[in-house]
């Protein structure tokens, strides 16, 4: 409009605090992780078995607990879906080479984890039914953050390859999205 | 309108220390509402959640909240960022589409992560008046002092609201303060902001609650005394405190005007007044008289679990009913700084 004045323009900064308080079930979880063990909640009805666990069945909407209901879950899996990062290199960005991220369905699990590094293989070799095990950081370095929902990622570095027969598509199909 | 009735209430009692995950919180009352509705889980037609995900820290925190609800094969649901008392309000108009007859409705929130006096800055005007950062004890403390300025109320009037709330709270497992005081014994206490003191001011705790609603005949089969919704509303005043007369409420005056809660006389009033003197404008501007008994459940004044202290107030109502063989009973909630927004739900018995 003719004659108003300029836009003008204030910032603002917010700045909230917030403090978590790990639930048991994220302590006991990360305790174990830390100890180099992968657990999980199996559901005393369905059977499914939860990792990380969350304390109860989110299909029969049945409680459970580390002590009737904990499982342990292999270290070892497949790969069921991936994407190739190519990180854009924005104020901050601490990641310089392209890597790999997957989804891995773990052994004895009964849906995948997400956001798994991958390491140790050409990344053009990636594939998804790719099998793939834990290198995990050395005991001294793991973190008991998965208790604040860091996820595996705080006591195990990596995933790479094994050599094993890719498993078939079939076997983990609806595990794909 | 399509007669739409509460058939089943469960609440968790408010945690100070918190810590337990709000879809943890939720799963215990979730079940208990539905269990006592006699609905099987599987057939309640549609899901209606309140929460606030700045009470959380998370955006869309409410997702989680949905798995206490066993949503596989997918519900029909919605969610708000209000109040439980408002996701009521929605289950109600979708259950008068007619073409289902249940309805969940729930709420939870997690204020122990994080500081009030800060997170509930950013509900206020964004561009002149949360830069000020005020927090809600002192906004409150404003409309206190307003209220007392022009009506002649004193401090001792407030203390007295706080005396018979604690001693009323006395007979609610689910009230985390109670007990026998004198008002001239809690007047001895400092100011917190001026005219409150700590005890005009509500406890902060996490909580949830839900309870299930059903449309017509089929909640009389369900229930011994269901209570029926005969009236339900919602207004909301001006969003700047500074253009309001902040010792009045007439969208709490609206709102029970549109809900109609002077078409007959009102045995209980369940009001979600945090702050002392809230109880005091509230019954002003909804006409309750001393015939009128408020908040036998102690009130917001004694457990508030933020977001879910309405829908308390609500199944505190339908407890009236059911449990306690009233025939008319108010509920009342609010959302906002200063009794912002305000809803009131009149029930009755068959």
């Amino acid at each position: 409009m003719a004659g108003s004045e300029p836009v003008s323009f204030m910032q603002q900064m917010v700045s909230l605090e917030y403090k978590l308080r790990a639930s048991p079930v994220a302590v006991d979880f990360a305790r174990r992780l830390c100890a180099g063990t992968i657990t999980g909640h199996a559901c005393p009805e369905c059977g499914l078995v939860y990792t990380p666990p969350s304390g109860f069945c989110s299909i029969c909407v049945v409680p459970t607990n580390t002590r009737e209901h904990e499982v342990e879950i292999a270290d070892r899996g497949t790969v069921t879906a991936f994407t190739i990062v190519n990180p854009i290199q924005y104020r901050g960005q601490k990641e310089r080479e392209v890597y790999a991220v997957a989804s891995i369905l773990l052994d004895g699990a009964s849906g995948t984890i997400g956001q798994q590094r991958l390491g140790d293989v050409d990344l053009d070799r990636v594939r998804m039914g790719m099998r793939v095990e834990a290198v995990w950081l050395p005991e001294e370095k793991r973190k008991d953050s998965a208790a604040m929902g860091a996820g595996l990622a705080s006591a195990i570095h990596h995933w790479r390859p094994v050599d094993e027969p890719d498993t078939p598509l079939e076997e983990f199909a609806e595990h794909i999205i | 309108m399509r007669d739409v009735a509460i058939v089943s209430f469960s609440q968790l009692r408010g945690d100070p220390e918190g810590g337990v995950p709000e879809v943890l919180m939720l799963v215990p009352v979730v079940l208990e509402a539905i269990e006592k509705s006699g609905v099987p889980r599987k057939q309640i037609g549609f899901t209606c959640s309140g929460s606030c995900d700045y009470l959380t820290g998370a955006p869309f925190a409410f997702v989680q909240n949905l798995a206490a609800t066993g949503a596989w094969p997918p519900i029909s649901e919605s969610h708000l960022e209000m109040d439980g008392a408002w996701a009521l309000q929605e289950a109600w108009v979708r259950l008068q589409h007619g073409d289902i007859d249940t309805a969940l409705v729930f709420a939870s929130g997690r204020p122990s992560n994080s500081d009030l006096r800060e997170v509930l800055c950013l509900q206020l005007d964004p561009y002149y008046l949360m830069p000020l950062w005020p927090d809600y004890i002192s906004l409150a403390a404003l409309q206190a002092q307003a209220l007392l300025a022009r009506t002649g109320h004193t401090e001792k009037d407030l203390a007295e609201i706080v005396v018979r709330a604690r001693r009323a709270a006395l007979s609610n497992p689910n009230a985390e303060i109670s007990g026998e005081f004198t008002a001239s014994e809690l007047l001895q206490a400092p100011y917190v902001s001026s005219p409150l003191r700590a005890h005009d001011c509500p406890p902060i705790s996490d909580g949830a609650a839900a309870m299930v609603l059903v449309a017509g005949d089929r909640a009389r089969d369900l229930c011994e005394r269901p209570a029926w919704i005969r009236g339900i509303d919602h207004r909301i005043d001006a969003q700047y405190p500074g253009v309001r007369d902040l010792s009045v409420s007439p969208s709490a005056r609206l709102a029970g005007e549109h809900a109609g809660v002077g078409r007959g006389p009102v045995e209980v009033a369940e009001l979600a007044a945090a702050f002392s003197h809230e109880e005091l404008i509230l019954r002003e501007a909804l006409g309750l008289g001393d015939e009128v008994l408020v908040n036998p459940s102690g009130g917001a004044l004694c457990s508030n679990p933020m977001v879910a202290t309405g829908l308390i107030r609500i199944g505190e109502a339908f407890r009236q009913i059911h449990e306690q063989g009233r025939e008319r009973v108010l509920a009342h909630a609010s959302s906002g700084p200063c009794l912002q927004q305000n809803l009131v739900c009149v029930l009755e018995a068959d």
